[in-house]
């Protein structure tokens, strides 16, 4: 099969993220990153990189949790049916307006959980989107301009897949040492240190071999557009154009 | 085409002198070797040289280093790119992309060359290091031989002038590191590429190097050529020492030269005994081992018995499965067939004070196996674990390395140094058997001679087994009593080690190679060959 040019999906997931914040609604919020999830586990290849959907996923469920508790307990009331009452935290005077606590009605959480979603689906699809595309075909295709993000870029998806063997490599070393359960300080320092000595002989080795020297970078494989990235990018273009008009 | 004039570097957080007024050139088309122990700045030196040292670490510099008439201090190391190739002593961390054909192109790339110029070279370079049939492979699934061909190729891609290499051999099988040396030696001659290259193997390279850069290690360092430096040398590889011994008068520098020498010596002496296997009862015994990730069979139906008293080396190529049958027998890979038992125990339900007592492990990276922040803390961490007095830890330790300092972070010792104190760890549990995972892997001579005492004097107590993986023959020729050689997962060869080692050329021992036909493998071999025999005065 030959590859996707590396902007396609980052362009598609943009416009249905686009669609996301427009629609504003929460089950349609769910059915995007559901779709987006069955798109990834049937594209994406078993690269490194692959697995930044996941991870997204849960950063957006984490970020979905803890916006819902402070949607709840901080801020204006709506009013509305009671589920429960919290004691109200006594505030300074020159706090006003701002309230701890109180009465949680039905309508807050409902509000609060309806954001969080939009938000989680939004952080879901640029995670799909790094799912599908190799971040280093994303350098080539990048300005050399933003060298130090290259750079960064680079070292940052290298290293992660790396450090998850280094974790349980030196997990398996502490287990032989007749350590079974190992402090968490333990592994981390030693994993700390290997992760920056490599992040550093990588940002070397990049350095040696000429990267960022020339203003412009010419391609081995041109990197081309085809029919399939014109025909993902309008498929996202038009869903985001029909959400457009059904909600005007 | 290398310049040094009265060069000096300091790193910003010590106290001492990496180099001290060092003034040499190399010529255009030249093969340096440079050797130290470890620690003396060899890799430094290296990187001085394209200007990675001291832009990307930090230091001061004083004098100046220029290449091709060019100051590195003026430039950043990219703007070298074109003119150095740089080969570091870890290539799987200096990879930037995902396949073998774009890791080719990426330097090109960086430089803006027109595509119908890299095309030509990409093939150029698949031709010469035979990489053609891996072009389109993810890089993650290659060997490590294979590896350290692409960083090779991609450095060399670039047509540069110079090529550097940080010990390019150190984590390959003998094959595949003759493979890798005999490619540069012939760009050296059809080429006229200047390489400078630095390995603690000397019996590897020895052969093809014009010159040495000897560095000392107090800052001071002296450019000869070979013979000159290795008369005198203490880093020297076997058969220098075997010239010394022979009192020949002059080193020979290849296995050649050294048997027109030694025509009169091999006719004399007395081959090495066979040693009588002196059977302990069992210590580890496997039955049927079978292992596979996914589709790879890492592992076939391995069967075989390690006895009390023993040393057993694992050999064979990279990728063999060494590792893995290292890591099932002290119980950490789960098996897919046939079982193990260390002194009657099954490895994987090993736990705690038990499994200290029984097996002790050092891994490839023996740090993986220290935590704390300070030599004294690891010991007294040791101590604690195994209830032994308190002290006992170090002071195994200072009688291995006296010089180590209590308060040194790990991180801070030398290669040989963290191996000493990763095995004083491992043997204050007094653990009846041994295992050790590629140990000389960037050790110089003197950490190696130590490590081998220490091994024989562990093996000599009553009722201890080791077992260690390597690729290093002139370790197994000087250590091991038996040699198990693995192939694709299977046992294709076992028995002494005077027999296996003397049975293939390539895992020949250099002595063995210059005493051909007679059966010596080390110095100490030839040398007791002739003490014993009457007929030499």
């Amino acid at each position: 099969m030959k590859s996707l040019h590396p902007l396609t999906w980052w362009l598609w997931s943009i416009a249905i993220i686009v669609t996301v914040i427009r629609a504003d609604s929460a089950i349609y919020s769910i059915a995007v990153v559901l779709g987006a999830a069955i798109l990834v586990s049937k594209l994406a290849g078993n690269f490194p990189w692959s697995k930044s959907f996941w991870f997204s996923l849960r950063l957006g469920i984490f970020i979905l949790i803890i916006r819902a508790l402070t949607g709840v307990l901080i801020g204006v009331p709506i009013p509305g049916t009671k589920i429960a009452e919290v004691p109200i935290v006594p505030l300074p005077s020159w706090m006003a307006g701002i309230r701890i606590g109180g009465v949680i009605t039905q309508e807050r959480l409902l509000a609060s959980l309806h954001e969080g979603l939009v938000i989680t689906s939004v952080i879901a699809l640029f995670g799909a989107a790094g799912s599908l595309t190799s971040p280093h075909k994303m350098l080539r295709v990048l300005p050399v301009m933003v060298y130090e993000f290259g750079v960064a870029l680079v070292i940052a998806t290298s290293s992660l897949p790396q450090l998850v063997a280094s974790y349980s490599r030196i997990k398996r070393a502490r287990v032989l040492r007749g350590d079974e359960k190992p402090k968490f300080k333990s592994i981390a320092l030693p994993l700390l240190e290997e992760a920056l000595s490599k992040s550093l002989d990588l940002a070397a080795a990049m350095d040696a071999r000429g990267y960022g020297v020339n203003r412009s970078r010419s391609r081995y494989r041109p990197i081309n557009w085809r029919v399939a990235d014109s025909a993902i990018f309008a498929s996202g273009l038009i869903w985001a154009m029909t959400i457009w008009m059904v909600t005007t | 085409m290398i310049k040094f004039s009265n060069v000096s570097l300091v790193y910003p957080t010590s106290t001492k002198t990496i180099l001290e007024g060092l003034t040499f050139s190399i010529q255009e088309g030249e093969m340096v070797l440079v050797i130290g122990s470890t620690g003396t700045g060899k890799s430094s030196l290296l990187r001085l040289i394209n200007g990675l040292v001291p832009h990307h670490t930090g230091g001061i510099l004083a004098g100046d280093v220029s290449v091709d008439g060019i100051s590195t201090q003026l430039v950043r190391p990219g703007e070298l790119a074109h003119l150095i190739g740089i080969v570091g002593q870890n290539p799987s961390t200096g990879f930037v992309t995902d396949t073998v054909e774009e890791e080719l192109v990426f330097g090109m790339e960086s430089l803006n060359m027109p595509p119908d110029v890299m095309r030509k070279r990409v093939e150029e370079i698949l031709d010469l290091l035979a990489l053609a049939p891996l072009r389109n492979r993810a890089i993650s699934t290659l060997s490590g031989g294979e590896q350290q061909r692409l960083a090779i190729g991609s450095a060399l891609v670039m047509h540069p002038k110079i090529l550097v290499l940080d010990e390019p051999t150190s984590a390959l099988d003998p094959i595949a590191a003759e493979e890798v040396l005999s490619i540069i030696h012939r760009l050296v001659h059809d080429l006229s590429l200047t390489v400078v290259i630095a390995e603690h193997r000397l019996e590897r390279v020895i052969g093809f190097a014009d010159r040495i850069i000897h560095i000392a290690g107090d800052g001071q360092a002296e450019i000869d050529i070979p013979e000159n430096i290795l008369r005198k040398s203490e880093i020297a590889p076997p058969i220098v020492h075997l010239s010394r011994a022979l009192s020949l008068g002059q080193v020979g520098l290849n296995v050649r030269d050294v048997r027109r020498m030694t025509e009169e010596v091999r006719t004399q002496g007395r081959d090495k005994p066979h040693s009588i296997h002196k059977v302990g009862p069992t210590a580890i015994s496997l039955k049927g081992v079978g292992i596979s990730y996914g589709s790879h069979i890492a592992l076939k139906e391995v069967s075989t018995t390690i006895y009390e008293g023993e040393i057993v080396a694992l050999m064979g190529r990279n990728g063999a499965g060494k590792s893995s049958l290292l890591q099932s027998i002290v119980g950490v890979k789960n098996l897919d067939r046939g079982q193990i038992s260390i002194f009657d125990l099954d490895p994987a339900d090993l736990k705690g004070k038990q499994r200290r007592t029984t097996v002790g492990y050092i891994p490839q990276e023996p740090s993986d196996l220290l935590y704390a922040q300070s030599v004294g803390q690891e010991c007294a961490q040791a101590d604690e674990d195994n209830e032994v007095e308190s002290g006992t830890t170090l002071q195994l330790l200072k009688t291995l390395v006296p010089s180590i300092s209590e308060k040194t972070h790990p991180r801070d010792l030398s290669e040989g140094q963290r191996l000493a104190l990763a095995l004083a760890v491992v043997l204050s549990a007094q653990p009846r058997a041994l295992i050790l995972d590629e140990p000389t892997r960037g050790l110089d001579y003197q950490s190696k001679t130590l490590l081998i005492s220490i091994l024989k004097e562990f093996a000599a107590q009553p009722s201890k087994s080791v077992i260690i993986a390597t690729h290093d023959v002139e370790l197994v020729a000087e250590l091991a009593d038996r040699v198990i050689f693995l192939s694709e997962g299977e046992i294709v060869a076992d028995g002494p080690t005077l027999d296996i080692l003397l049975s293939s050329p390539a895992f020949a021992p250099q002595v063995a190679k210059v005493m051909a036909p007679r059966r010596w493998l080390t110095v100490q071999d030839v040398m007791n060959g002739f003490e014993e025999s009457p007929e030499i005065q």
